[in-house]
């Protein structure tokens, strides 16, 4: 029984060909994203606790280059993009809470 | 008949076999595995909480050991929490009914759905292995408290991985739902025209997406510290305590939700099968799981007041917790709306919906009263919250799973138990129940700590009662479970709609073929609950 709903479906259950440039592309920033962690963890002991903001912040990079291009977030409708958002708040908000303990105690 | 009429074997005649079962990729069977696997796990940790109570009858040592005390209720814990609550009504009723009421054929992965209860036995093997290996099992709590979980010698990285496992389960079972909802439901069903049911699941699989993965990692950082001494939280290292517990609750606070929004979905089909009238105030009730999902996430310093959070945090997590309240009282008085001047028929599934509210509603308040601060400085880690979270629990999700399995019966096995029966199973089990619990708030005012198989001699006539209601409870529950298998051998029933329901399960066969409908499900016009002789006045 193929009853799916028609309303709520991928935009147009459409392969999507993306050129190699493009995912070499992505490759690449990646690549730069992880470098640069990793030289602010070894080398940017200076940035005190931004460390871990930059740390967390270049990692959200990299999760939002994988959803949009590797995972074709770019091609759904909106409300996926809406939903990746709420939850990345989600999480920021979970983080605020926490260090404002930290900080009031 | 029609191409669109092709009659098929219902889903228990298709095939035999014991790996027809465990492997099979019908969503019905793969709730049913879930059922016979949770309810095994129920029975035990019943057992384990006899167990307790009998040796609290009388102060002092009765028949176990301090340590072996400590083992079970630590057992008990995390079978009751992370064996049953948890995948109860969402992997039992949820993988069963969900694609029938949304009017499909199955889940949208139905291997991945297979994989999620192989990943739950898994679990409950790593679980289960912590009695026969090295110094048995933990005796930290389900909470794996840290700095005791990280130098405790018993199997605390054994219960760890098991929960970490259970965890995948959880995830990968509310990933399915979520894909479900979205993207197979049945042509011309937008989401306000989806049965409650489906909206309580929406809401709990969000939760199981977004926080579980949070207490995965957060029980992986207690290996690591026990085996590298790596200094998360064991302060004599360089850790703090108070870290793990905001990262465990802030699982196991929406964890909670997990629980109770399912059951509450349950209440809310219940009610206007039973009334047989439109429920009162659908969107009211739809989107306040989704409040009580967002809301529950905020809420989680309110397990840690007296823990050394900072002051201004507790003010900020104690006036979220009263926020809670807001949604979960919307659905109670719609559900009363509904049962005023509706045509009640008084059946068992009913009995055990209003039980949930009356007992969900002591547990609720008892809630507020936890978080509020003052009253919580006295109340916390005493007998009061044990007997709020079991009202909660039990009270509400166990009866509103007891409630759904009786609803659900003839549907699902195509057979009916004896309802007089049931009727006397369900009174002496709410009986029992209260009687078991509802001393434990008198005690906890009383000053009694939770967690100890000792106390002082003020408290043991209140101790007696709770363990005589123990017993009481344990009746209703074997006459409850042998009314329903003995009602499995009976003979099938011939009315397929034993309740007059209209929600799309109900318009297939009982039990439904393999692919859930001989012929394409027709939408209720008007909405799920529009009954045709309702007086909505």
């Amino acid at each position: 029984m193929s009853n799916h709903n028609k309303t709520d479906h991928h935009k147009d259950d459409e392969l999507h060909i993306t050129s190699y440039s493009e995912h070499f592309g992505t490759w690449v920033s990646l690549i730069l994203l992880t470098f640069m962690t990793v030289f602010i963890s070894v080398y940017g002991a200076d940035l005190n606790t931004l460390t871990v903001a930059t740390a967390l912040f270049i990692a959200s990079v990299k999760a939002l280059v994988v959803a949009y291009y590797f995972m074709h977030l770019k091609y759904d409708p909106r409300i996926y993009r809406v939903m990746l958002l709420v939850v990345m708040a989600l999480f920021v908000v979970f983080l605020i809470m926490l260090i404002f303990d930290y900080l009031t105690r | 008949m029609t191409e669109s009429e092709i009659s098929q074997p219902n889903y228990l005649q298709v095939k035999k076999g014991l790996f027809s079962w465990i492997f099979t990729l019908d969503h019905k069977r793969i709730g049913l595995l879930y059922l016979y696997s949770v309810g095994a796990f129920f029975l035990v940790g019943v057992a384990l909480g006899v167990l307790m109570r009998l040796e609290l009858l009388n102060p002092g040592r009765d028949i176990i050991e301090a340590q072996t005390y400590n083992q079970v209720f630590t057992l008990h814990g995390v079978i009751m929490i992370f064996l049953f609550i948890i995948p109860s009504i969402p992997a039992v009723f949820g993988n069963f009914f969900l694609p029938i009421m949304l009017g499909t054929d199955d889940v949208a992965f139905p291997k991945l759905n297979l994989m999620s209860w192989w990943l739950y036995v898994v679990g409950a093997l790593f679980a289960l292995s912590t009695l026969v290996f090295g110094d048995g099992p933990a005796d930290t709590g389900w909470t794996f408290y840290a700095p005791y979980s990280v130098k405790t010698g018993t199997n605390v990285s054994l219960s760890v991985l098991a929960a970490f496992i259970l965890g995948f389960s959880s995830i990968l079972t509310g990933l399915n739902f979520i894909v479900t909802i979205h993207r197979l439901r049945a042509p011309g069903m937008g989401f306000n025209d989806m049965p409650l049911f489906s909206w309580a699941l929406y809401a709990t699989s969000w939760i199981q997406l977004l926080a579980t993965p949070i207490i995965g990692i957060t029980l992986l950082m207690i290996v690591a510290e026990r085996i590298l001494g790596i200094g998360l939280f064991d302060p004599s290292i360089g850790g703090d305590p108070i870290l793990y517990q905001h990262l465990f609750w802030i699982y196991s606070h929406p964890a909670v939700y997990i629980m109770a929004l399912p059951a509450m979905g349950i209440v809310s089909e219940i009610i206007p099968t039973f009334a047989q009238r439109t429920i009162f105030g659908y969107k009211a009730i739809a989107y306040s799981s989704m409040a009580i999902a967002f809301v529950g996430y905020f809420v989680w310093g309110h397990h840690m007041f007296t823990s050394g959070m900072s002051g201004p945090a507790a003010y900020i997590f104690s006036i979220l917790t009263f926020f809670v309240a807001i949604p979960t009282s919307i659905k109670v008085f719609n559900w009363l709306a509904t049962l005023y001047k509706g045509s009640i028929n008084i059946q068992v599934p009913l009995l055990f919906a209003v039980g949930f509210i009356f007992n969900f509603l002591i547990g609720g308040l008892t809630g507020l009263v936890n978080g509020a601060l003052a009253a919580d400085v006295h109340l916390h880690d005493t007998y009061f919250v044990v007997g709020h979270f079991h009202y909660v629990m039990f009270g509400g999700t166990g009866f509103a799973f007891f409630g759904a399995l009786h609803y659900w019966y003839p549907k699902m096995w195509g057979k009916m138990y004896n309802r007089t029966v049931a009727n006397l199973a369900f009174a002496i089990l709410f009986i029992g129940f209260n009687m078991l619990y509802f001393p434990m708030f008198i005690l906890g005012i009383m000053g009694m700590p939770r967690r100890y198989y000792d106390y002082l001699p003020e408290f043991h006539t209140f101790n007696q009662i709770s363990t005589y209601g123990s017993w009481i409870l344990v009746t209703g529950l074997l006459l409850m479970v042998y009314n329903l298998i003995k009602g499995y051998f009976s003979k099938p029933v011939s009315e397929p709609n034993p309740w007059n329901g209209i929600t799309l399960e109900w318009q297939t066969k009982s039990p439904p073929p393999l692919h859930n409908f001989d012929k394409a499900p027709e939408l209720v016009k008007g909405g799920p609950y529009n009954y045709p002789n309702a007086i909505n006045g």
